[in-house]
């Protein structure tokens, strides 16, 4: 009450109008240069290099043909290593969902097992699941299918539990006063309930897994990554830039697809 | 018709019916954790046949009750016991056994939203239908027929294929209606199941209550706020007011005046 009546110093009222943001800004600023600084940042070279990326497309031009046969080979193996990664992860992810959503769990260690799992699984990204994988199994899509698999369960699991929490109680304590099951309730209310939004999540996650499963090419994940990374090192650009365009249409294919059948589930 | 009045308590004209009470409520006390006292000291019965109302002021503890009953809510003292089964000392798969005999019809018809009328009619079965079909969100081929006629039963047949999320809430809570009937219960439990309904919805469903208390002498209590309703339709009224029960007599022997005075507000 003492202080409503005593002027505070201008210091003080300065500070107290200004300060605080000012600090807030001063520390983004510094944050942001020093990362200028480490990332060796040239923005000059851009420019300068903008003849060599020109070169690479100009010896790139006209696109090999020949590459076209293999490369959609390669591409149904970029694509399958999606799906079975998608796929395999899509039944561990929801058995982790509904012990980890916070209004059907069971609760004591599954709770826990599960949110551990889920954020371990997901943490760790799916080029580092896969270069495990390789160690254990070889090179090849195989282990890039198991990476893919693995950070999915993380990142379906997480989702899923997200979509079964939204589900309205009333409709699961109906059914839990009828003296059903934790696993009739999950059959028959949670999932009747949420299944447009988890086949809406799981083909999302299939169309990110399509993406990076061409960047696991790179690492020997095999498929259309592996083509181009093998153009690449070989110099080989009028083969690079068929693969590259293959790619395009792939992606975009495969987007289109999956805004599709998203659309028709709504 | 129906008398309310406690085996031996008055000589019976016609004793047609069970007159061992199906659910029995025994001192029980709801305190939450922060100190709250829900419900204080309350005891009730409900006879088979019966249709029992339950009137008070929000608050006054009815819903909690009924979430007692049902263990949605575990009581701090005192036992239920449903068909001579305590429920307060079961768990697990014993709980989920005396469940099955308690059909509870909620405010909101409280069904799944993506499925069809006949499909949410037919989850009353859970309890008992236990084995790898229901666990795989199908039922067996003569439940779904019992569900037809559990929604023939109150006027849904006709819509027994539609979404429940496209059914009006008259229709839905006709629907949970269905189920709680195809639950085969000895209790069903209503908590204010007409309170979201126009007049006419709300009339007809304290109706089909009225119909399954006498047809099948299922031991049926209603949490009400209408006492119109209530009236009409009640053979027994219990009256709560700060979680203890301050009337219980048969509905013919209270009058408006007691009726009202639940209502007033409290000093």
């Amino acid at each position: 009450m003492d202080a409503a009546v005593t002027v505070p110093a201008p210091w003080l009222r300065i500070w107290r109008a200004h300060g605080p943001r000012s600090l807030v800004g001063l520390i983004c600023a510094a944050v942001l240069v020093q990362a200028y600084v480490v990332i060796d940042a040239r923005p000059g070279d851009i420019l300068t290099g903008v003849a060599g990326i020109a070169d690479i497309v100009r010896r790139g031009v006209p696109p090999d043909p020949a590459v076209l046969g293999p490369a959609l080979y390669q591409s149904l193996v970029t694509i399958d290593v999606a799906i079975i990664g998608t796929a395999l992860a899509i039944a561990f992810s929801l058995l982790l969902a509904f012990w980890a959503a916070e209004n059907v769990t069971p609760g004591g260690p599954m709770y826990a097992f599960s949110r551990s799992v889920i954020a371990v699984f997901r943490a760790i990204p799916d080029i580092v699941w896969a270069l495990l994988f390789v160690t254990a199994v070889g090179l090849g899509p195989f282990a890039a299918t198991m990476g893919l698999a693995v950070h999915s369960i993380g990142v379906l699991g997480r989702l899923y539990a997200e979509a079964i929490e939204d589900v309205d109680m009333a409709s699961i304590n109906a059914l839990v006063v009828t003296g059903a099951g934790r696993v009739q309730v999950a059959t028959h209310a949670v999932l009747p309930a949420t299944m447009p939004t988890l086949i809406g999540l799981t083909l999302y996650r299939l169309d990110t897994n399509v993406r990076s499963s061409l960047v696991l090419g790179f690492v020997g994940g095999g498929g259309l990554g592996f083509a181009i990374e093998n153009a690449l090192n070989l110099f080989q650009y009028q083969r690079l830039l068929a693969l590259l365009i293959v790619m395009a249409l792939l992606i975009a294919g495969v987007e289109a697809v999956a805004v599709a059948l998203r659309r028709t589930i709504h | 018709m129906a008398d309310p009045l406690p085996a031996g308590a008055a000589p019976d004209p016609a004793p047609r019916r069970d007159p061992e009470p199906l659910l029995v409520i025994e001192r029980v006390t709801k305190r939450y954790p922060n100190g709250t006292v829900a419900l204080q000291d309350v005891s009730m019965t409900a006879l088979p046949g019966e249709l029992t109302v339950v009137l008070g002021h929000n608050g006054s503890g009815k819903s909690t009750l009924v979430r007692c009953v049902v263990r949605l809510v575990d009581v701090t003292a005192g036992s239920i016991r449903i068909a001579g089964r305590d429920l307060v000392a079961l768990s697990g798969a014993g709980l989920r056994r005396a469940r099955a005999d308690v059909a509870v019809i909620f405010q909101s018809a409280s069904l799944v939203p993506r499925r069809s009328a006949l499909a949410n009619a037919a989850t009353g079965c859970l309890g008992r239908a236990r084995g790898l079909r229901t666990a795989l969100g199908g039922f067996p081929a003569p439940e779904l027929a019992s569900a037809r006629s559990s929604l023939e039963r109150v006027g849904m047949a006709a819509l027994a294929g539609q979404r429940a999320d496209t059914l009006s809430g008259g229709q839905a809570q006709r629907v949970a209606v269905a189920r709680a009937l195809h639950q085969r219960p000895r209790v069903l439990l209503a908590d204010e199941p007409v309170a979201s309904l126009d007049p006419d919805a709300a009339a007809d469903i304290m109706q089909l209550l009225r119909d399954l208390a006498s047809t099948e002498g299922i031991a049926v209590v209603c949490v009400l706020h209408q006492l119109d309703l209530a009236r009409r339709f009640a053979d027994r009224i219990v009256g709560m007011r700060g979680g203890g029960v301050i009337l219980d007599a048969p509905a013919a022997r209270v009058g408006l005046e007691e009726l009202a005075a639940l209502y007033r507000a409290e000093d």
